[in-house]
């Protein structure tokens, strides 16, 4: 089982099933928080997987997991407005 | 980590605010899941993923909670689940009664009420002229005129 992603070091990796979530959901919010970390988006398998480095942590959040909400957020948008 | 059998929480953990829910993909369409985890996302992270023929639902509190308020909150999220599923359905069942009323208010907004749907309006005009009850010129029921006793009589 995928742990849920935490932010307590300057890289994370996040796995996203390719079921749940869109590639160009996940680009978009990696732009979305491209000042506050480096991404690298690869698929691997059934899942998205996300490198993130150099990730801020002089933010208040968790960079790691609102990334993961909004790629969620876009993938329903998106998935709603007849995009995927 | 306190794992439960109870409904669909699969795990739940206070000290790092963490709860996991396994959902049956044939029980929730993906879309009423996604429309449930949105509810969710400005007070909590959310995860998902799927194993087989589950959905595994991550979430983790953006604020502190005790232990009972984060059972409520795997609590809300299924009720939100059961709420969208309802929702998802009367929208389908109703999907072709909203397209005509759509079409019929976009058309007479347009001015012509000439629809390609079979809705019996087709050349009918929104207000017949020759009935005086039709429209908004008759008042019988006194509504236009004004209640305050010193306009009484200025119509």
């Amino acid at each position: 089982m995928t742990p849920p992603p935490t932010g307590d070091t300057d890289t994370a990796t996040v796995r996203l099933h390719r079921a749940l979530y869109l590639e160009e959901a996940i680009t978009e919010a990696a732009a979305t928080f491209a000042g506050l970390a480096s991404f690298a988006v690869r698929a691997d398998g059934d899942h998205y997987v996300v490198d993130l480095s150099a990730i801020a942590r002089d933010v208040d959040g968790d960079v790691v997991a609102e990334f993961c909400n909004f790629a969620l957020a876009n993938t329903a948008r998106r998935r709603r407005s007849g995009h995927a | 980590m306190m794992a439960t059998t109870r409904s669909q929480i699969e795990t739940l953990d206070p000290a790092t605010l963490t709860l996991t829910l396994s959902l049956d993909v044939g029980l929730y369409p993906r879309d009423v899941l996604y429309a449930a985890a949105y509810v969710f996302l400005d007070r909590a992270y959310v995860l998902l993923d799927r194993q087989e023929s589950r959905f595994i639902v991550h979430l983790r509190a953006k604020r502190p909670l005790d232990e009972p308020t984060l059972q409520a909150m795997a609590g809300e999220f299924e009720n939100e689940l059961l709420a969208q599923a309802l929702r998802h359905q009367v929208v389908d069942a109703n999907q072709r009664i909203i397209e005509d009323v759509v079409a019929v208010a976009i058309a007479g907004a347009a001015g012509d009420v000439e629809g390609t749907g079979d809705t019996g309006l087709e050349g009918a005009p929104l207000i017949d002229p020759r009935d005086p009850e039709d429209g908004f010129v008759a008042d019988p029921l006194g509504i236009a005129r004004p209640w305050e006793p010193d306009k009484q009589g200025t119509e």
